[in-house]
């Protein structure tokens, strides 16, 4: 979809150029740092933060709280000022031409209600619309289709506050879209809605990348949407960039064969030698549990003979493969692994 | 993927954006007084009521209709003033827990644009509630007034004065906790030594010099020099209009200067949401 934007009329003298600027980059992090004065000392909430994210593509930025993605967010909105580096959306400096820079976005963020709720959706819609800087010709039909697509239209008309959170979240998220942004922005855009609200967000976000080719930078505590929606993940801890991959290769390059053997009582207990090294056992009301952790074929074989010698009587037998949960617990325990091994090069990232 | 197109430079000037800019945050500041109406009926009557009662106080019981003309200027002013500074301050207040700051500044206008149209909606806020009760006292009551041209010039400079102390206190919500107090401390201070329920011009000379420097009372000094048909020159002549002048030009800029700083800061610090 095509739009005409006015580039220097909302901030003459600042912009370089009319024409805006074409890059194979959509989001562009170099050396970002953010630190905080805190008193008398400097709280450094992100530090040499280097992300290169290419136009359509869904990339997770996962950490635990504090880790710095709301303040990574806010920097690329151009809402919070980095201490140091520099952060590009489309080929605009987010510091230097703010005016484009913030046309090639939209942005859901967290622990806001991002819209005003005294105000009808459509009021909103409008609104946020003509405030950057669209007609209001041109926003109706958009916000007639955007309300429509949600499951709002009916409702258009009433204040956002007596609306559920979940279409709320939907106003937010239309507001984010109202300009048709090639870059969304999205702070943890499933909190708090229930499952059926959860999923229609999921959907969008999905189809917005899919058919629309949106580049979308997402931040979710709950990793099965990551895992669901990214093509690529990046962990934060402690304002770095942990690990940086493709969501393919981020779970293949941790991934190992688990199996878990559940069993009744083990009567005369394992021989020694058999269970594999990082081998468990966990005793159980119900049943025993073995956790075979990177155990191979020949592995399960010889426990399983271990437990028949053993007289133990089989339950089941199962294999699991870590999910993007127990991976990103990892990390974040262990920490920096070293950039090597955890980050991908700009090809891998790019496929 | 989208599909950026710009347009021929200058197509649209710069003008008309910048005023669409202003306009709408202007609008929407107008569409939130609109959902919270009743709240302003409430106050146009609690203030009628507050401005009423005192005057009977003042006049034994009577109303005196000569201190009625004197004060009505300042009940105008002062409702400006201090709905200007409430609006102001409570509303920012309320964007920046609600984030919806951060969303506004996600806008490609400039900052002093949408400070220019958060004024507006201020103004508008302040002034409909100040000519409805004008109205109310002044056809109800039919002060004395002689009123001419001359008393747009010191009219406009009182609103612009209220407004510069709206923006002031505005501006020092995004950095004080306990705006709140202040403002409340100060509108008292606007109310008791603006002029509103006792002129200034019959305060002890010491208090008068000092409520001078109170927004607003200078205006209505001026105000209610014209409306006594002494005419523009007469406050040059006493002093009285260049050192409202003066007042407006410094409070509207620390205003003005002190918002956008504000903002500023709040940018660097992170400071433009609660969290």
């Amino acid at each position: 979809m095509a739009y005409a934007i006015n580039f220097n009329v909302m901030n003459p003298g600042r912009e370089r150029s009319p024409v805006a600027p074409l890059a194979d980059v959509a989001i562009g992090l170099t050396g970002v740092t953010k630190r905080y004065q805190r008193g008398k000392g400097l709280l450094t909430a992100v530090s040499e933060v280097t992300l290169s994210v290419p136009p359509g593509q869904v990339i997770g930025l996962l950490g635990p709280n504090g880790a710095g993605k709301t303040t990574t967010i806010k920097m690329i909105c151009g809402l919070v000022l980095p201490t140091a580096g520099t952060i590009t959306l489309n080929g605009y400096d987010v510091a230097r031409q703010r005016a484009g820079a913030v046309r090639q976005i939209g942005a859901v963020l967290e622990g806001s209600r991002n819209v005003y709720w005294p105000l009808s959706a459509w009021q909103n819609l409008m609104y946020f619309g003509r405030l950057k800087g669209l007609r209001a010709v041109a926003i109706r039909p958009r916000a007639e289709r955007l309300l429509t697509e949600l499951g709002l239209w009916e409702r258009r008309h009433e204040s956002v506050g007596s609306f559920s959170r979940g279409m709320q979240q939907k106003v937010a998220i239309a507001a984010a879209l109202i300009t048709d942004p090639p870059v969304l922005l999205l702070d943890e855009p499933t909190i708090g809605l229930d499952v059926a609200a959860a999923r229609t967000v999921k959907d969008w976000i999905a189809r917005l990348a899919a058919d629309e080719g949106k580049t979308v930078l997402l931040t979710t505590h709950q990793l099965g949407v990551a895992q669901e929606l990214a093509s690529r993940i990046a962990v934060i801890r402690d304002g770095k960039i942990i690990a940086d991959l493709p969501t393919g290769e981020l779970l293949s390059r941790y991934a190992e064969d688990r199996f878990e053997i559940r069993t009744r009582k083990i009567p005369n207990g394992l021989r020694p030698g058999v269970l594999p090294a990082g081998g468990r056992i966990e005793h159980g009301a119900e049943a025993t549990r073995i956790l075979l952790p990177g155990a191979g074929q020949a592995d399960l074989y010889r426990v399983l003979d271990g437990l028949r010698a053993a007289g133990s009587q089989l339950i089941s037998v199962s294999q699991a493969r870590p999910g993007l949960e127990d991976i990103f617990l990892r990390l974040i325990r262990d920490g920096e692994e070293g950039p090597g091994a955890v980050r991908a090069t700009a090809a891998e990232r790019v496929a | 993927m989208t599909a950026i197109t710009a347009p021929r430079p200058g197509a649209q000037g710069v003008l008309g954006p910048a005023l669409r800019a202003v306009g709408t945050e202007a609008g929407k500041g107008l569409a939130l007084m609109w959902r919270r109406r009743a709240i302003t009926i409430t106050g146009i009557a609690l203030n009628g009521l507050l401005y009423l009662m005192i005057q009977f106080f003042i006049g034994g019981g009577h109303l005196v209709l000569p201190v009625l003309a004197l004060t009505l200027p300042a009940l105008i002013a002062y409702i400006v003033a201090a709905t200007a500074a409430l609006q102001g301050s409570g509303g920012i207040a309320e964007e920046v827990n609600a984030g919806t700051l951060e969303q506004v500044h996600l806008s490609p206008a400039r900052p002093s644009l949408l400070a220019a149209g958060r004024l507006a909606a201020l103004a508008a806020e302040g002034l409909i509630p100040a000519i409805v009760l004008a109205l109310a006292f002044g056809l109800g009551y039919r002060p004395h007034w002689a009123i001419s041209p001359d008393a747009l010039v010191p009219l406009a400079l009182t609103i612009a004065d209220a407004l510069g102390y709206g923006l002031l206190m505005t501006a020092l919500t995004l950095r004080l906790a306990s705006i709140g107090a202040v403002v409340h401390v100060f509108n008292m201070a606007v109310m008791f030594l603006g002029g509103l329920f006792v002129p200034i011009t019959l305060f002890p000379h010491g208090i008068e010099i000092f409520a001078r420097f109170v927004p607003t009372a200078l205006g209505v000094e001026v105000l209610n020099t014209t409306l006594a048909g002494r005419g523009l020159a007469a406050a040059w002549a006493d002093g009285t209009l260049p050192w409202l002048l003066a007042h407006v030009a410094v409070l509207a800029a620390l205003g003005w200067l002190a918002y956008l700083h504000t903002l500023r800061r709040a940018r660097r610090e992170g400071g433009l949401s609660a969290r």
